[in-house]
């Protein structure tokens, strides 16, 4: 196995009474651009700062490539941050900006000069190095911040919500650049943010963290088609969720009774036994409605459309199986509000999520 | 079925991860905090804090009349002098002095100060520095300038008589000089304060009140007046403390006339040699300040009135 | 100007412009007044100016006041500066307390505190003079020189320190590249204002000064006493040149800083009253 790019073993950090992270075990592979996601306060921020060396853990070990990285302090760490605030030095023009690591590590004027040019080349914003940072706008700051950090080529980019206080445009020309840099650059990226379609758009990898805990790591196809917990199904899109039980397993499937609809097979996590009360979890868009009567077991009323253009978004009322929501495509024709249509959805499309796990919507 | 996904259901069966480090690294923070408090520390405590606590022992000495030297022995001798009608009259005099004259450098700072404040943006600018250009001034040349002004003969009294008065001013080294004097020197730190709270008020609520019916007037008692409180009170502590212990002004302007407190503290430690009843006066100085700002500080509505 | 909405104010306003300006106009007038009964324009001369500057008394109080006010200025930024590093990662209730005692030195009458140090270095037999004079004027500059820096230092995005310990700047390599440059504007307004409050200062010196030169306020309140009335103005227009120039060249230095990296507005002198 090759050396993780950031090997995260065991870690917890106290701030005082309050746990911010507890026993996280995560790696990062080299090369990959990989994605920390949770709400506000799960323990995210905290992570990104103990691998840049802001913060120490409280117990067990951050390495990264391959070394220990325990007392090690921010100015020894082969690693660089982009901050959400930018951070760029407010009397330094955008050269000495990007110039401020190569700086410190004695690099040659000559190869400085170079480099720098490099680095604002890449991000586009050649022309600009004498400018000072309040003569840039909030977008091209945030390219500085990220010159700056990736001239000094660190084994990992460390990426703190940094296009946060951009408008929706620009974060998503951003993300599209961001994805394409670190393509071409080939340094592992370490991104945190609360926007979930944001680190999709962008990551090999994604880890879902709640209250200090790692809820689920893999890609984003496993993490919205087969999430761990409802918290992971919920965080990551909309959920409709089916109570059922478990009554068989076979070879990649579970067999499931269904509440309210009766017995389906679907997907699942290794391990569950018979008995054990699950939520069959569909989404939206795997649920299908069909407009001739039928069992009144599977009736649901329309309670309201909404069109999004490519989409439109439809909420249901069932009385045995709840408020539920689909999505169908925009082109057709929009189920009337307080109609009578019938759900139905293939067993691929349905994951199994335990229902005793504690991480409650 | 999906391998490994970390995180809640999934019992570890590894081997317990490693504890951060025994030996607890000597935090380079402390040590480097402290030092650097450390200059802080010695001009305040040594150079302030001691000295203070000093005068406060010494006040409770006695000053032998044949060799001069202060001994400390308790005694509230010194206190008792200023019960002689020679000391507390004027310690009373410089106490009515003092406040009358913040009292009206109140008022005069207030008017100017919302006058600025009502004005736009360039013109609050050339007022505000114009108010505070002369403060950059020669304290002592700008309190001598007065001699000058004041003196009968002096521009100021011809001006008047030219107006129909007889007589002369007669202003010159009596208290109402004085008075002049420590008004002029203090007004500017008594208008930023007053300036600076009545900038904060959002114009937006002159329009609210006017669109709840309040008149000019009314508007002026229940949005300016109570959001200009708390400047109000900072200048006031900022003038009215000072005041009190005033020396030049008295000195020059005063002539050797009219004494205040701070010429008879000066007094006794440069000249007459009695430190104890220095030490004594100096501490009741103290004293009357902090129970002043005591009551200044109570009366300030709690934090930003915002 | 917005004059008709408010009259009343209007004239007081210009009266108290009228009232500030006045003495120093009688200075500057007075300055080139043949004339010394201050009873008329006698005619213009230079002849003050002359003796001003040729007066013994006159020069060495100026080289001293000089000394004391540079040393002052320096020793005042020395601790403002420190105090203000200490500042930020310090508790509240220490914090309340070093902003207690900023407050405490400036407010305190002169008087007071001139004379517990005088009484101090008596019974510790240290001898008056210049550093005793230089240590007395720090007591309180060094309280308005924090309270400047520390206004600077507030508006310091923590993540600025971080970007350059994150970019391999040791901490002392830090402070130097980082925190000292953004602090710069603010340290020299400090260190100017500290110099003028002290080229200015009476009450500290005469108590303070022993047997050594006399400083140049001291030797005008000399004069004062003794009615050597026509150099006065002379010396007192110069030297008002002299700090209204520092003075103006501080708060422009202060005024054109640029921010901080937390809001986007400009600094301005009143910043510091308003705490940001």
């Amino acid at each position: 196995m090759t050396e993780a790019a950031v090997d995260i073993n065991g870690v917890e950090k106290r701030f005082g009474d309050l746990v911010a992270v507890r026993n996280l075990d995560l790696r990062v592979e080299p090369g990959e651009f990989f994605s920390i996601i949770g709400p506000s306060g799960c323990g995210k921020t905290t992570t990104l700062r103990m691998i840049a060396g802001f913060e120490d853990p409280t117990a067990g070990r951050i390495s990264v490539g391959g070394r220990d990285m325990t007392g090690v302090r921010p100015y020894r760490r082969p690693v660089n941050t982009v901050f959400q605030s930018y951070a760029l030095f407010p009397h330094l023009d955008v050269f000495e900006n990007v110039a401020f690591g190569l700086r410190e590590a004695k690099v040659g004027k000559a190869e400085i000069r170079t480099r720098v040019g490099e680095a604002v080349t890449l991000v586009q914003l050649q022309g600009r190095e004498r400018s000072r940072p309040r003569q840039l706008s909030g977008g091209q700051q945030q390219r500085v911040a990220l010159a700056r950090a990736l001239v000094n080529r660190p084994e990992v980019l460390l990426l703190d919500e940094p296009l946060g206080a951009l408008d929706l445009k620009l974060r998503t020309d951003m993300q599209t650049q961001l994805k394409d840099l670190q393509r071409s650059v080939g340094v592992t990226f370490c991104y945190v943010t609360h926007d979930q379609g944001e680190a999709f758009s962008m990551s090999d990898r994604v880890a879902v963290m709640n209250h200090g805990l790692l809820e689920q790591v893999g890609t984003p196809e496993e993490i919205y088609h087969r999430p761990a917990s409802s918290f992971v199904a919920d965080f990551v899109g909309t959920a409709n969720r089916f109570a059922g039980t478990v009554d068989g397993v076979e070879a990649d499937r579970y067999s499931v009774a269904v509440d309210g609809v009766g017995p389906r097979t679907a997907g699942g996590p290794a391990g569950l036994a018979v008995g054990t009360t699950v939520q069959v979890l569909v989404r939206p868009e795997n649920l299908q409605l069909e407009t001739d009567g039928g069992s009144a077991d599977r009736d649901a009323t329309v309670v309201d459309t909404a069109f999004l253009g490519a989409e439109r978004t439809v909420r249901l009322h069932s009385p045995k199986l709840g408020e539920l929501t689909a999505t169908a495509r925009g082109s057709g024709k929009a189920p009337e509000a307080g109609s009578r249509v019938r759900l139905s959805w293939s067993d691929e499309d349905a994951w199994l999520i335990p229902a005793a796990d504690r991480s409650q919507p | 079925m999906d391998g490994d996904q970390g995180g809640v259901t999934i019992e570890r069966v590894a081997a317990p991860p490693p504890a951060a480090p025994r030996w607890r690294r000597i935090d380079p923070g402390r040590f480097a905090r402290l030092a650097l408090l450390a200059p802080t520390l010695a001009i305040t405590l040594v150079c302030f804090i001691v000295p203070l606590g000093l005068i406060a022992l010494y006040s409770f000495g006695s000053v032998n009349q044949v060799d001069f030297n202060v001994y400390f022995g308790w005694t509230t001798g010194n206190y008792r002098a200023f019960t002689s009608s020679l000391y507390l009259h004027t310690l009373a005099r410089s106490v009515i002095l003092s406040v009358s004259t913040t009292l009206v450098c109140a008022v005069i700072g207030f008017t100017f100060a919302y006058f600025i404040s009502r004005q736009g943006p360039r013109a609050q600018r050339l007022l505000l520095v114009a108010v505070i250009v002369p403060f950059w001034t020669s304290f002592i040349v700008r309190t001598y300038s007065w001699v000058d002004l004041l003196q009968n003969l002096g521009p100021i009294d011809r001006f008047a008589r030219a107006l129909g008065m007889n007589g002369h001013i007669d202003i010159l080294y009596t208290q109402y000089s004085i008075g002049i004097g420590i008004l002029y020197s203090y007004l500017p730190l008594m208008i930023l304060p007053i300036y600076v709270s009545l900038e904060r008020i959002d114009p937006a609520l002159f329009d609210a009140a006017e669109d709840l019916g309040a008149t000019p007037w009314r508007q002026f008692r229940r949005v300016v007046l109570p959001m200009a409180v708390p400047g109000l009170i900072a200048g006031i502590i900022i003038v009215g403390v000072p005041a009190l212990g005033e020396y030049v002004i008295p000195e020059i302007l005063g002539g050797g006339k009219t004494l205040m407190a701070g010429n008879i503290l000066a007094d006794q430690f440069l000249q007459t040699g009695n430190y104890p009843f220095g030490s004594a006066l100096a501490v009741s100085i103290m004293v009357v300040l902090m129970v002043l700002l005591f009551m200044l500080r109570r009366a300030q509505p709690a934090a930003d009135p915002q | 100007m917005n004059v008709r909405r408010h009259p009343f104010a209007a004239g007081l306003s210009l009266l108290v412009l009228l009232f500030l300006w006045l003495p120093l106009i009688g200075v500057a007038v007075n300055s080139f007044n043949r004339q010394t009964i201050m009873a008329g324009w006698g005619g213009f001369t230079t002849h003050w100016y002359g003796l001003a500057l040729h007066d013994q008394n006159v020069r060495t109080g100026l080289e001293t006041t000089l000394e004391i006010a540079v040393a002052s200025a320096l020793l005042s930024l020395a601790i403002a500066v420190s105090g203000a590093l200490w500042w930020r990662r310090a508790s509240p209730r220490a914090r309340a307390v070093y902003d207690g005692l900023i407050y405490a030195r400036i407010i305190l009458p002169e008087v007071v505190s001139a004379t517990a140090l005088f009484f101090l270095f008596l019974k510790i037999h240290f001898t008056l003079g210049l550093t005793a004079i230089v240590i007395g004027h720090t007591v309180w500059n060094s309280a308005y020189a924090a309270i400047i820096v520390q206004a600077r230092m507030a508006g310091l995005d923590p993540a600025l320190e971080e970007a350059a310990a994150d970019l391999g700047a040791t901490p002392w390599r830090t402070f130097r590249r980082v925190t000292f440059a953004a602090l710069l504007p603010a340290i020299i307004a400090a260190g100017l204002l500290a110099f003028t409050f002290s080229f200015d200062d009476v009450v500290t010196s005469v108590f303070l000064q022993g047997a050594s030169n006399t400083p140049l306020p001291v030797v005008i309140l000399g004069m004062i006493r003794f009615r050597i009335t026509p150099e006065i103005n002379a010396i007192g227009l110069l030297v008002m040149l002299f700090t209204v120039t520092l003075m103006s060249i501080a708060v422009l230095i202060y005024a054109t800083a640029g921010s901080l990296g937390r809001s986007g507005r400009r600094g301005n002198m009143l910043d510091i009253y308003r705490g940001r």
